[in-house]
């Protein structure tokens, strides 16, 4: 026998309460692990923008306004060696739904010439680029849409626009992305969108957003501040930004999410740390005269009180792992997936989640603990066993 | 002087209750032989509890000295008091404070795990002392599946399993119905005789004091009366 049997028997005593404890552990910590692993995705997703080195430039009133598509030459004109520019790809919104579904799609069309070049991840081998400037329906879709659509290379279908003037385009699947960032996005060609706003008699043409793809970060800077002055005083006056702020912009637009995952993840955990506290309390409260006799038959003052958080951070982290170990294999197993999730396509477990939602409990063992445990190192073990008897 | 197993000189302890001090013990000077089976009796308050958790390390004097065997307790600080007690100090309580959720066997294993000792042989010290009070088949039952006779007798293993010098036990038939009580004594005067411990109880009963080699009366923390039995165990009557 060892201590530690002692502590994992003790939670024995009372087995409604302890369950009751365990439970209120469980779930607030599943969930933390899948908060934590939706920001860390979100996290790995701005990760992966920062590295593609692209620049978002959109009219500085509403991202909706369309700028002209001359723009794009004048961009390039900042820096006609290519030194700080590779490319420019203009992206006009399509909004496209699948038949008889209200949800909007995140649909672009794109620039037929710089998309491979400015969105080299998404991964286009030298065919399907290929494909893309050859075939002017062509499509690159996420591979949550796909699945969702049950598309494969080559396959056709259609999408409705949920813009004016609503068009209804045919697309061929030339490639799927398999990239988590990219996993509910769509592209096509820009030219084919256009061409078709024209035969509709749609006068606007146009981009809604430029994209440009720099050499590094320094050019990254100086070109966000000469694209910005070069429109100034414009009719058609620009924000340019790099793509994580872009996308934390536009996230933002419908509510800080990951601030908020995070808020409520600390008011739970604050909330089990007080239900915690309040148990071991208890406990403590019944055993102090069980306390005064391990003391009286020799068991240190310092001995008794890692008992006591001993039982406090064993009851923390076994409930804690009731609801981590089912939420981590079943995220490991089946990642859920969704277009719900917008820029990181699938919720995985993050290791960090994991971690985390242990670490905690420990904490929430340790804090909850620490005051009762105090109490049982102060203990006088002979007014407790006066009070026994 | 013979050598004492225990030896209190002029001790006096008193109690601070805002601003009363109250005492305890009164300039208690007394000698107990080692192997001797001691009773203490006296009305509520006359310092019994208090004289026995001061021999067992449990409290200081105010003043005075206490020595069991080679050891002034005065000496010693908290740490070094408890270490002593796990050595030197089985306790017998009233009200036995077995942990109800571990077995017969676990519990008079508790004291063994503060020493290092290998578990082949904590499991041999514990099958031992179970021996000893006669609980051998219920080793593996809980507290609740035993009566409170066999809880006493379970405690009293936990209290010898270490092999101390000296059982404390305090009021450690107050529990049970006169038969359990009587079985309680005759295991006491058992360690006592056969196995030399000393042994200090408190008690309320003059029946269990008859048990005893030795009877002391305390009175508002004076020692009232020093009463010695010669035939002091039913087991020597019978």
């Amino acid at each position: 026998m060892t201590l530690t049997y002692v502590l994992a028997q003790n939670l024995r005593r009372s087995p409604l309460r302890t369950t009751l404890t365990a439970v209120a552990f469980a779930l607030p910590m599943g969930i933390f692990v899948a908060a934590i692993s939706l920001v860390a995705g979100l996290r790995e997703a701005a990760l992966a923008n920062e590295r593609e080195l692209r620049l978002a430039v959109h009219h500085r009133i509403t991202l909706t306004n369309i700028l002209p598509e001359g723009m794009r030459r004048k961009i390039e004109a900042l820096d006609p060696q290519r030194e700080r520019l590779t490319a420019v790809c203009g992206m006009r919104w399509f909004g496209g739904r699948r038949p008889n579904s209200q949800n909007t799609l995140t649909t672009l069309a794109a620039d037929m010439d710089t998309f491979p070049v400015v969105y080299g991840d998404v991964g286009m081998t030298a065919e399907e680029i290929d494909a893309w400037r050859k075939e002017r329906r062509a499509a690159v879709v996420g591979m949550n849409l796909a699945e969702e659509a049950r598309l494969a290379v080559g396959s056709r279908f259609s999408l409705e626009s949920s813009i004016p003037p609503y068009l209804e385009l045919e697309f061929m699947v030339i490639k799927i992305m398999p990239q988590d960032s990219k996993a509910s996005l769509m592209y096509f060609r820009r030219d084919y969108l256009e061409d078709a706003l024209r035969e509709a008699d749609f006068p606007l043409s146009g981009c809604n957003i430029f994209w440009v793809k720099c050499t590094g970060a320094p050019a990254m800077a100086t070109l966000q501040r000469e694209i910005d002055a070069l429109f100034a005083n414009s009719p058609n006056e620009t924000v340019t930004q790099d793509e994580n702020a872009f996308i934390s912009n536009f996230v933002q637009a419908t509510g800080n999410i990951p601030g908020l995952i995070q808020m409520i993840s600390l008011v739970v955990v604050f909330i089990i740390a007080l239900i915690a506290g309040n148990t071991v309390m208890m406990s403590f409260r019944e055993r102090v005269r069980e306390l005064a006799v391990f003391k009286a038959i020799g068991f240190p003052s310092g001995r008794i009180l890692g008992m006591v958080l001993g039982e406090s951070v064993l009851l923390a982290v076994s409930g804690s792992l009731l609801g981590v170990v089912p939420v981590s294999l079943g995220l490991a197993i089946h990642p859920v997936k969704g277009l719900f999730l917008g820029p990181i396509g699938g919720l995985k477990v993050s290791p960090i989640g994991v971690v985390g939602a242990l670490s905690m409990a420990v904490l929430i063992g340790l804090a909850a603990g620490i005051w009762p445990a105090l109490q049982a190192w102060r203990l006088r073990t002979v007014d407790a066993l006066r009070a026994a008897a | 002087m013979s050598a004492a197993d225990i030896e209190l000189i002029d001790v006096h302890k008193h109690y601070r209750k805002g601003r009363l001090d109250i005492p305890a013990l009164d300039g208690l000077d007394l000698t107990i032989d080692a192997g001797s089976f001691v009773a203490i009796m006296g009305p509520s308050g006359s310092g019994k509890s208090t004289l026995l958790h001061l021999i067992g390390g449990l409290d200081a004097p105010t003043s005075g000295v206490v020595r069991v065997g080679e050891t002034r307790l005065n000496d010693l600080d908290e740490q070094g008091l408890t270490e002593w007690r796990s050595r030197h100090v089985g306790f017998i309580f009233q009200m036995y404070h077995l942990v109800p959720v571990l077995t017969a066997a676990q519990n008079v294993e508790l004291p063994l795990l503060l020493f290092r000792m290998r578990s082949a042989e904590r499991r041999r010290r514990v099958e031992t002392a179970l021996q000893v009070v006669g609980l051998e088949d219920r080793m593996d039952h809980r507290p609740n599946q035993l009566s409170g006779g066999q809880e006493q007798r379970v405690a009293i293993a936990r209290a010898i399993v270490t092999d101390p010098q000296v059982i404390l036990a305090d009021e450690p038939t107050g529990d049970l119905d006169a038969k359990t009580s009587q079985e309680i004594l005759h295991l006491l005067s058992l360690l006592n005789t056969d196995f030399g411990k000393t042994i200090v109880m408190v008690t309320h009963d003059p029946r269990a004091a008859s048990f005893a080699g030795r009877v002391l009366h305390l009175d508002k923390g004076v020692l009232e009366r020093d009463e010695r039995n010669a035939e002091s165990s039913p087991l020597a009557a019978s």
